[in-house]
């Protein structure tokens, strides 16, 4: 499960830099549909995250 | 224990971030970009190996995704068959964006809207989904409304050996890219990325 949780937290560094790069290279429709495309998932990913450390 | 639906759902909408390939310079280390996708190709077709032969227990995976060949790596096929077509001058690069980020996002939201809401819903809020996002990517209507059309309709069959997560991908961007090339298709912009971090 470790390595799992270590996953999820490469995924959430993958979306930041990749919309990152796509914004500051000034494409910030690719960049922001990046964000918002991810931040519903990813904000229930952050709380099911946080629930199990809980645990 | 994470919430397996939520983290499958989170995997996929990841996925969009395939298109930083298009960022990346022609050659990376001497070396065309494209040999890096077959070698992540590799990476991944050798754990989905080593899953299937039960040497390797993944987080998140389906019952029925057992003994058949997982979500991820149709997924990652259709995109990889996407960026080597791409670099063959097969499919023009603005469709390619816009189609890998499409399917990242519009199965997930075509899923949760059929459980939540039934499948009428999901066919309707999917094609906006993908609408909005080809719209907003190639900005051209008859592409956006065909491009949507198509990935609801290939989303719904559910074959054993030909995955959604591939068909949303190959069918709609061949076909706009046949109607683009053949002149049929209005025009399109053909590059929309310029390469170099």
């Amino acid at each position: 499960m470790k390595i799992t949780e270590f996953y999820i937290y490469a995924m959430y560094l993958v979306v930041i830099i990749t919309s990152m790069l796509f914004i500051v290279k000034d494409y910030y429709i690719i960049g922001s549909l990046l964000i918002l495309g991810n931040l519903v998932p990813g904000y229930a990913m952050a709380n099911s995250l946080m629930g199990n450390n809980e645990n | 224990m994470f919430d397996e639906k939520i983290y499958r759902r989170f995997n996929h909408t990841v996925a969009a971030c395939f298109v930083i390939y298009f960022l990346f310079p022609q050659k990376i280390m001497g070396l065309e970009r494209i040999y890096l996708v077959i070698l992540l190709w590799i990476i991944i077709l050798g754990i989905e190996y080593l899953r299937l032969n039960k040497n390797l227990n993944l987080f998140g995976m389906r019952d029925y995704e057992s003994d058949r060949v997982a979500g991820f790596v149709w997924f990652a096929s259709g995109t990889f068959i996407i960026l080597g077509f791409y670099e063959m001058g097969a499919f023009p690069q603005s469709l390619a964006v816009a189609t890998i980020i499409m399917a990242a996002y519009t199965d997930p939201v075509i899923g949760e809207v059929n459980h939540k809401l039934g499948d009428r819903w999901g066919l309707g809020i999917g094609f906006v989904c993908s609408f909005a996002i080809y719209q907003l990517i190639v900005g051209v209507i008859f592409y956006s409304v065909l491009g949507g059309l198509i990935a609801v309709l290939v989303e719904r069959p559910k074959l054993k050996w030909f995955d959604d997560d591939l068909a949303m991908q190959i069918l709609p961007i061949s076909i706009l890219s046949i109607l683009w090339l053949s002149g049929i298709g209005p025009d399109l912009p053909e590059t929309i990325i310029e390469s170099g971090l």
